[in-house]
């Protein structure tokens, strides 16, 4: 098959007090190595939904999703874990550091559950690479918010993922830090060859994406 | 789990504990009050049992004791024995002391010790001045004192008493008695040279006359072949008793059992209080981890591992806090020193001990558990995909049929720990059973005052309404507070009707039932001038005046009853020594017959026995049993011919065993007698003793007063211990109003804008804690009552009254305690600032 990622017909429904609603339906779509995708819409779209299905995060409802050749859909929370751990790295927009660990103990927990050795010097090694060699020991209520969204990426991409799943990296940035993260992201996944869905609201940040995906209504109206 | 893996989550764990350690305090502290309570209990009992165990030798005062009862060892037999070992003879009476060269002279009944140079043993006798000890043996006419009289009687060195008619020489003061395990523990006594016996009248009843010879082996290598030989010097003498250390001081090892299982229970419950407040603060501090652990599992831990973190860092705070409360309790053994040492003499060290760590381990661990299993399964309710939304649900305890299944067996395996250490099990299961009625009571309370307050009948001001809202919330800390504070409201209300309604019945026997005096040992001739001056003294003196001779059960249906009947049967006290019994023609007042006839004076040859009905229950005796007596080495055998109600409670002269006199009054015997007085100030001790020098008095007003002295002391120790239970409850009340700051906060921030005062928000705490203080007092006190009249009515027999006081001041004292902490804790939250908020930092 040779794609990283392949979503066949996959719906999401959620039913609350016995309504059915539909978030997702019939998307379908195919994902490179080495490929960066942007996925747009109104709020609301089902943007965010989608790759919290990429990411394993939700079960869809129906349709198959691939990663790599295996269908995540029908594994087990255990197995999508250890898929995800390995393999998929995860931005938010709201950075989620885990406040009472530092920068450096946020970046080596991902490398540490992995049973990687060296945990802290590779840790270090992607912190100085993002700027923030002198931030090793601080708690992320001592970073400001573009070198606690700098630590998140940094927590995301330490285990060389193949797969970033971005959900608005910069929706809660200024323009400068903006620019910085964003500029910092796109060269982290040139140098390493790794992919990219981004979720994000920012056409600017949606331009610098190989491919753009537009989300309506829970359906994908463009495939650019 | 792989080891590795383990290692890893242990590296969080103790990571994230030592980070916010200060979110779990009140875990902390409930924990560490009451597992350190449980280790000062274990501590302190493991203690005493290793000091009466070491110096088992010490207390019995002899590597064995030949006890010859009341008469003197046959001393052939006796120098067969010191040819083998060192024997001490020591023979022990009660007397009187009496001043004779004060300006008002004063009296006390006392047990005196007589001893020869070989004394003591073992251990060491604490007195002063030096030298006094080994006087007593030199110089004829001398005596020690123990502190008490020293200073009840106003004594000086060298000041002369009189024992019975023969003045003494007060020569020094007896602190401390290495051999405490007969009848020294609580009552005053003396100690003299064996010499200055015979000049003394001592009569066998009246006087409680003891011969004992204890022996120390100069070879204890042999000590089992020297046991052999002594025991065959002995072995066709049925009249002697032969005791070993391990028998000794068994009386004081019981009321450490029995103290220690009661105590046990105390802190069990404080435990499971505290477990309340640890599956509340658990899951608040989970609820503030939720977005941690969502990362953690978008990282790609599972929820498993996630909950091995957690219980690994409640395992380590465990560790902690258990070795710090055993560490602790070592610091309470030289206080309970001081006080064992006064009284007993003992002297208490604590020790080490791995199964006592073990235990309060295993006991802190089994509660963590149970309690912490539904909260830390609440992190399987935490997705990651709430990091997407930014929106986090508050947790719920998480039940499933396997965790409550978990919970029930090893609730099942601490009750068992508990009970089955303890000495009376039932006791314990009936406690526990007790204990989950409440809980479940007031549960099942907090829900209805919820339920019944959301109807919102009511039409009330500002703060009422607040209040009830408050009470009325989905996370309402009235559930908790009605659980801990009432189960220890229970526990103590119980404890206090029990103390007031038996300290109020004992003191209220005093004028009403007992007599003034209790006489011992008048002879034969004696009696007819005893009551001539009983009446000159006061006419209207009501005097009772019964035989007395001493008999020992030997058999019951010719078989030894010792030989069946263990030392933990109640009424083992009659077949333990030989007994006090009369007789008398008619059935007395205060004793009907329950089964069975009186005398039947057609049999005047034959011996009759009257017996307690409680002994004959406890016994397994019925009506036509043969009871075989020892009365001055004779044996004889009579018949059970009925059961009578023998109440103790009255201090009347009461018998288990009465005879029927057309046999018994025959027999050579001393006589009893009771006074009480019409004018009790008519009656002049000293005077009394002049004439009666061998006769012993007690004054039943200065022996109840030392009676409720020590339970005044027993019951403030045991309210003290109890009060844990309160502690414990106002520390998981506190932890829940912590749980609430954010809510407390914002909804005060909210009425801040809205114009409230502080007045009307303070106010809303103290109604919402009144409606909910009510309903705790109520239930509370309805349980107590059932419990304490349970008590007071069948275990002591006493009778039972609302004690409308103590109501007071437990209710107050707890309320107040409560309501301030409640203000204060909420006084905190109370002015807000209002920046911060509305820009949801």
């Amino acid at each position: 098959m040779n794609k990283l990622l392949k979503l066949s017909n996959v719906s999401l429904n959620y039913t609350i007090d016995n309504n059915s609603i539909n978030i997702l339906k019939n998307i379908s779509f195919e994902v490179d190595y080495k490929e960066t995708i942007s996925i747009v819409g109104e709020s609301g779209s089902g943007k965010t939904s989608l790759i919290m299905l990429i990411g394993g995060l939700e079960k869809n409802s129906a349709g198959n999703i691939f990663f790599k050749d295996s269908e995540i859909s029908n594994m087990t929370e255990d197995e999508i874990s250890e898929i995800r751990r390995k393999n998929i790295g995860i931005v938010f927009q709201s950075f989620y550091l885990i406040p009472n660990y530092t920068a450096l103990e946020n970046v080596s927990l991902s490398l540490e559950i992995n049973k990687l050795d060296n945990a802290t010097k590779k840790a270090k090694e992607i912190l100085d690479r993002f700027g923030l060699s002198n931030r090793f020991n601080n708690l992320p209520s001592q970073l400001s918010g573009g070198e606690q969204q700098r630590v998140a990426i940094a927590r995301s991409v330490v285990m060389k993922p193949e797969l970033i799943l971005a959900d608005e990296p910069t929706g809660n940035l200024d323009s400068e830090n903006t620019e910085n993260i964003s500029s910092l992201l796109f060269n982290y996944i040139k140098d390493e060859n790794a992919s990219l869905i981004m979720v994000t609201h920012d056409n600017n940040l949606a331009n610098l994406t190989k491919r753009k995906i537009i989300i309506k209504d829970g359906v994908i109206s463009e495939n650019q | 789990m792989k080891i590795n893996d383990l290692s890893l989550y242990s590296k969080y764990a103790f990571r994230d504990l030592l980070r916010s350690y200060s979110k779990i305090l009140s875990i902390i502290i409930t924990l560490l009050i009451s597992l350190f309570i449980l280790s000062a209990i274990l501590t302190i009992e493991d203690s005493l049992e290793n000091e009466l165990n070491e110096n088992s030798k010490v207390l019995l005062g002899g590597d064995l004791e030949i006890d010859y009862n009341n008469r003197e060892g046959d001393k052939n037999l006796i120098k067969q024995v010191e040819n083998i070992s060192t024997v001490s003879q020591i023979v022990e009476f009660s007397t009187m002391i009496s001043t004779i060269e004060k300006k008002q002279n004063k009296t006390s009944f006392t047990r005196i010790k007589a001893i020869d140079q070989n004394y003591p043993l073992y251990g060491d006798v604490i007195f002063e001045p030096v030298g006094s000890l080994k006087k007593l043996n030199e110089i004829d006419n001398t005596i020690l004192v123990n502190e008490n009289i020293f200073k009840n009687l106003n004594l000086k060195i060298n000041d002369i008493v009189k024992v019975q008619n023969i003045k003494f020489k007060v020569i020094g003061v007896v602190k401390v008695l290495p051999d405490i395990g007969g009848a020294f523990v609580f009552g005053d006594f003396a100690l003299t040279g064996k010499k200055t016996l015979d000049k003394l009248e001592l009569n066998t009843l009246g006087s409680f006359l003891n011969y004992e010879y204890k022996i120390k082996f100069d070879d204890y290598k042999n000590k089992d072949k020297k046991i052999n030989e002594i025991k065959k010097i002995f072995k066709n003498n049925d009249k002697v008793k032969i005791r070993y250390p391990e028998n000794s001081a068994g009386g004081i090892k019981r009321i450490i059992d029995n103290f220690s299982q009661f105590l046990s229970l105390v802190s069990i419950s404080a435990m499971l209080i505290a477990g309340i407040g640890i599956a509340n603060t658990l899951l608040s501090f989970i609820n503030q981890k939720n977005s941690s652990i969502a990362v953690q599992k978008a990282i790609g831990i599972n929820s498993g591992n996630i909950k091995t973190i957690y219980y690994l860092q409640l395992l380590i705070s465990l560790i902690f806090i258990s070795l710090v409360a055993y560490g602790l309790s070592f610091f309470l053994v030289p206080v309970v020193d001081k006080y064992i040492s006064d009284g007993l003499g003992l002297n208490i060290q604590a020790s080490f001990s791995l199964t006592n760590l073990f235990i309060v381990f295993m006991v802190g661990l089994l509660v963590i558990i149970i309690f912490s299993i539904p909260t830390v399964n609440s992190i399987d309710q935490i997705k990651a995909s709430s990091l997407f939304r930014n929106v986090f649900q508050s947790l719920q305890f998480k039940y499933s049929k396997l965790s409550i299944s978990l919970s029930l067996l090893l609730l099942t395996i601490l009750i068992s720990l508990f009970a089955f250490r303890s000495s009376i099990p039932t006791y314990s299961l009936i406690y526990f059973a007790s204990f989950f009625v409440c809980l479940a009571v007031f549960f099942y309370v907090s829900r209805f005052i919820i339920l019944l307050l959301r109807n919102n009948l009511f039409n009330l001001g500002i703060s009422s309404k607040i209040a009830i809202k408050n009470i009325t919330q989905s996370k309402s800390i009235t559930p908790i507070t009605v659980m801990s504070l009432g189960l220890g409201m229970t526990l103590l209300l119980t404890l206090a009707f029990v103390g007031s309604n038996f300290k109020r019945e004992i003191a209220k026997s005093i004028p009403e039932i007992a007599p003034d005096y209790f006489f011992l040992g008048i002879q034969n001739n004696q009696k007819n001038l005893f009551k001539k001056i009983i009446i000159d003294t006061d006419k209207e003196a009501v005097t009772e005046i019964v035989p007395m001779v001493s008999a020992g059960l030997v058999k019951i249906n010719g078989i030894d009853p010792n030989t069946y009947i263990s030392n933990s049967n109640d009424s083992y006290w009659v077949i333990m020594n030989d007994r006090r019994v009369s007789w008398v023609n008619t059935i007395p007042k205060d004793n009907p017959i329950l089964e069975g006839s009186w005398w039947d004076t057609s049999k005047p040859n034959k011996l009759q026995i009257s017996l307690d009905s409680k002994v004959a229950k406890d016994f397994g005796v019925n009506i036509g049993d043969k009871f075989t007596l020892r009365i001055y080495g004779r044996e004889i055998e009579g018949e059970v011919v009925n059961f009578r109600l023998v109440n103790y409670q009255d201090l009347s002269i009461n018998f288990a065993m009465l005879l029927n006199p057309q046999f018994a009054e025959n027999i050579p015997h001393e006589y009893l007698s009771t006074i009480k007085f019409k004018n009790i100030k008519s009656f002049n001790e000293v005077n009394f003793l002049d004439k009666f020098p061998s006769v012993s008095i007690i004054k039943i007003s200065d022996y109840l007063s030392k009676v409720t002295d020590v339970l005044n002391k027993v019951f403030i120790a045991v309210s003290i211990i109890s009060a844990v239970t309160v502690i414990i409850g106002l520390v998981v009340i506190s932890s829940a109003i912590i749980v609430q700051r954010k809510i407390k906060i914002f909804q005060n921030l909210v009425f801040k804008i809205l114009g409230f005062s502080k007045k009307e928000i303070i106010m809303s705490s103290i109604i919402e804690f009144i409606i909910s203080f009510l309903s705790i007092i109520f239930f509370s006190t309805i349980f107590a009552v059932l419990a304490s009249k349970f008590i007071i009515e069948n275990i002591f027999q006493l009778k039972w009254l609302f004690e409308i006081n103590i109501f007071f001041y437990v209710t107050i004292g707890v309320g107040v305690a409560t309501l301030a902490l409640i203000i204060i804790t909420n006084f905190r939250y109370l002015s807000p600032k209002v920046y911060p908020l509305v820009r949801n930092e």
